[in-house]
């Protein structure tokens, strides 16, 4: 009856199999009781996040839309920390390129190397949606596209980064830098790489001032603006390999 | 043999001889009675994932949230996916073992307690269900939302919406969706006690003891239990893992995407129609038929559910051979039909108004043919009736040999071994999917072995 004609040595290495298998298996699943221990606050060092949508596919640079009337939000290292993804466009929507270029901060005359755009026509770019006055956030901070001017302290601007808190003008085709006051800072901008076989975007790392409400924003160096790591205090990190891109109208046009 | 006393000293010690579990006959190893089972088995996971989400989720931020527990949570991917997975398992499950009880006609031999208590349970799991999906707080939730409030004003219980949904604002919203969830899925596990013990009358143990077909429940049916529970879980994982795979994700239909959909301010949420979770999809093109909300929710939901729940007290006693209750049988094949056909046509044509002359193409045909086919049949089952005394049933003869059954169960144990070694070189965060997809590997692979165990040593 029992085993039905298999010898009982078959029968009990089967048994022995399964036991082990059985205990490999409960062992390897105890390993998803790390899903306990919550994501760590901060980061050690800057991480490299592929820029993907809500559905998790990869952003293509070559889809962002010029001068979009739509602006994409993605949060960067932290999760507290939004950043704009910009592709520059001039008059007629055309891609312009962004040459690299140093920013002075006129708070203290500290310089910075901002990298210049990336993308097919170099057109890319992603600044703090945070601006460094006083913190107002998108969409109190907002693009202006060309064509659409606002009343900065120089006149009617269009093609700037401006802040209705206060007034602050920044400049996205020349790294972020300050255009009027009252910030004394530019915009933090983040380094991105674009893969060029892929047409996906990694955000590698900040330059500039630390962003506004992280420890040591309101005081650049030398040495911090090169590498911002107060960027990454303060918040639990926006992704580990990918930060989501989300889309909201801009309030302007 | 070593392994042997150990295992008499087991039993001896835990007294597992006296439980009082009961045996069942070797026919009854056969997925077919095991629905129940798997619909318990799926519930302990909701339970042991529903736990641990709720360490994670954030009902004043529930979008994003949600989107944390998928990108930076460690296997967090795999927990979300398969709690929502595990939820249509359920459902599913749910409904094959409500269709198996009623061909079988068991509803009639419990007086209909049992029956009422199922079609309760089933209510409230379509329930528990729709509000979890709700929880994400993406476009479709959203909608899901919106239909809810709609189904509750034409029914005219508009006094109900703040209760369940709250006093208008996203973080009294999700609070509220949180707390009903945990508060439906605990009366879900009560009543579930109180379903399951009676179901000794039938599955899946049987109390003649003087029947020698009949064996031990120790430790049979316990293996048995473990290996449908096992199959169960691995299903739950590997499904929605396979779906969450990077180069799959973006061709599965947002229906059964293992993941919320887009956020609400998002560009995608305008070219999304407005779907519920398909489960609600009959109920959402019952919604657009052309007769006001109010005809269209009683004809939906009140109806259909008073049918059901009366079932037992109108069909009582008598052969529960499916032809000797003609009409009931009829009823019921024409209610699954209009499940099947709305809820793909709500797919296709979501939201879309009803013409008067679609409704009646869609509707009366499924009525014709299932009276007029089962009376047909019953014809000729009265004309044979006397003749054939009774059905003897056989289980289904295996035909698999004993060694070939062996040789299955090395293979499977090794198959297990390998694809839950495999995982530990997955990293729980970037590789959520591809963890899954192991571990759901391993769990099916062991189940099977499992079952090639019991195949050699007991049947
Ligand atoms: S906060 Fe932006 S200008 Fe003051």
């Amino acid at each position: 009856m029992a085993g039905g004609g298999v010898d009982e040595g078959r029968r009990n290495f089967l048994k022995a199999m399964i036991i082990v298998a059985g205990l490999s298996v409960f062992v390897g699943m105890l390993r998803g009781l790390e899903v306990l221990v919550p994501p760590k606050v901060g980061l050690e060092e800057f991480p490299r996040l592929l820029l993907v949508d809500e559905r998790g596919n990869p952003i293509k640079a070559s889809s962002i839309p010029v001068n979009g009337r739509q602006i994409a939000l993605f949060p960067y290292p932290l999760n507290n920390e939004p950043n704009m993804l910009l592709n520059l466009g001039d008059e007629n929507g055309k891609p312009v390129e962004v040459p690299p270029i140093t920013v002075v901060i006129p708070q203290n005359g500290v310089s910075y190397e901002f990298p210049g755009g990336v993308g097919p026509s170099r057109s890319i770019v992603a600044y703090s949606a945070i601006c460094q006055h006083l913190g107002c956030t998108f969409p109190e901070l907002t693009f202006y596209p060309p064509g659409v001017k606002v009343m900065t302290a120089n006149g009617p601007m269009d093609k700037i980064i401006y802040c209705r808190c206060h007034g602050s003008t920044f400049d996205p085709y020349r790294g972020g830098a300050v255009v009027t006051g009252p910030t004394v800072r530019p915009l933090p901008a983040v380094v991105l790489e674009w893969d060029p076989s892929t047409d996906e975007l990694y955000a590698v790392k900040m330059i500039g001032p630390v962003i506004y409400g992280h420890p040591g924003f309101s005081n650049p160096t030398l040495d911090t603006v090169k590498n911002p790591t107060g960027d990454l205090q303060g918040g639990s990190p926006a992704g580990v390999a990918t930060t989501v891109v989300k889309y909201y109208s801009n309030p302007i046009l | 043999m070593g392994e042997c006393s150990f295992w008499d000293w087991i039993t001896d010690t835990l007294h597992l001889r006296d439980l009082p579990f009961m045996g069942a006959p070797s026919l009854m190893f056969n997925v077919r009675y095991w629905f129940g089972t798997i619909a318990v088995a799926a519930l302990a996971w909701q339970v042991l994932t529903g736990l641990i989400l709720l360490l994670y989720y954030q009902p004043s931020n529930a979008y994003d949230s949600t989107m944390a527990i998928i990108h930076n949570v460690p296997f967090g991917s795999i927990l979300l996916s398969s709690h929502l997975y595990g939820a249509y398992v359920m459902i599913l499950a749910a409904y094959v073992h409500g269709i198996d009880v009623f061909l079988r006609g068991t509803y009639k031999k419990s007086g209909g307690a049992q029956w009422v208590l199922g079609v309760l349970l089933f209510v409230l799991t379509l329930g528990v269900s729709f509000i979890g999906y709700s929880l994400t707080g993406d476009v479709l939730a959203t909608d899901a939302v919106d239909v809810g409030k709609g189904v509750l004003t034409a029914l005219g219980l508009q006094s109900l919406i703040p209760v369940f949904f709250g006093n208008g604002t996203q973080l009294d919203l999700f609070t509220r969706l949180l707390g009903w969830h945990i508060i439906v899925a605990a009366v879900i596990i009560l009543l579930f006690m109180l379903h399951y013990p009676r179901v000794g009358y039938r599955v899946p143990a049987i109390s003649r003891n003087n029947d020698l077909t009949i064996k031990p429940w120790w430790p049979r049916n316990l293996i048995f239990t473990l290996a449908v529970t096992l199959l169960t879980w691995g299903v739950i994982l590997l499904v929605p893992s396979i779906l969450a795979v990077p180069q799959v994700l973006g061709k599965v239909p947002i229906l059964f995407s293992p993941y919320p959909g887009p956020s609400l301010t998002s560009p995608q949420a305008s070219s999304i129609p407005a779907y519920p979770p398909w489960f609600f999809l009959f109920l959402y093109k019952m919604v657009d038929m052309p007769f006001g909300l109010t005809v269209n929710a009683v004809m939906g939901i009140v109806i259909p559910l008073v049918v059901l729940l009366i079932i037992p007290a109108l069909d009582r006693g008598g052969s529960p051979h499916l032809l000797d209750r003609p009409w009931v049988t009829a009823l019921f094949i024409t209610g699954l039909i209009w499940v099947i056909e709305l809820s793909v046509w709500g797919a296709v044509q979501p939201g879309i108004p009803v013409k008067p002359t679609w409704f009646a193409v869609v509707i009366i045909p499924p009525v014709l043919v299932s009276f007029g086919g089962v009376y047909a049949a019953r014809r000729r089952w009265i004309k044979v009736k006397g003749r054939i005394a009774r059905f003897t049933t056989r289980g289904v003869k295996f035909s698999l040999s004993k060694n070939t059954a062996v040789a299955l169960g090395y293979s499977t144990s090794m198959i297990a071994i390998v694809a839950i070694t495999t995982s530990f070189a997955l990293n729980p965060i970037s590789d959520g999917p591809y963890v899954g997809v192991m571990w759901g590997i391993a769990l099916i692979s062991l189940a099977a072995s499992l079952m090639a165990y019991l195949y050699v040593e007991y049947l």
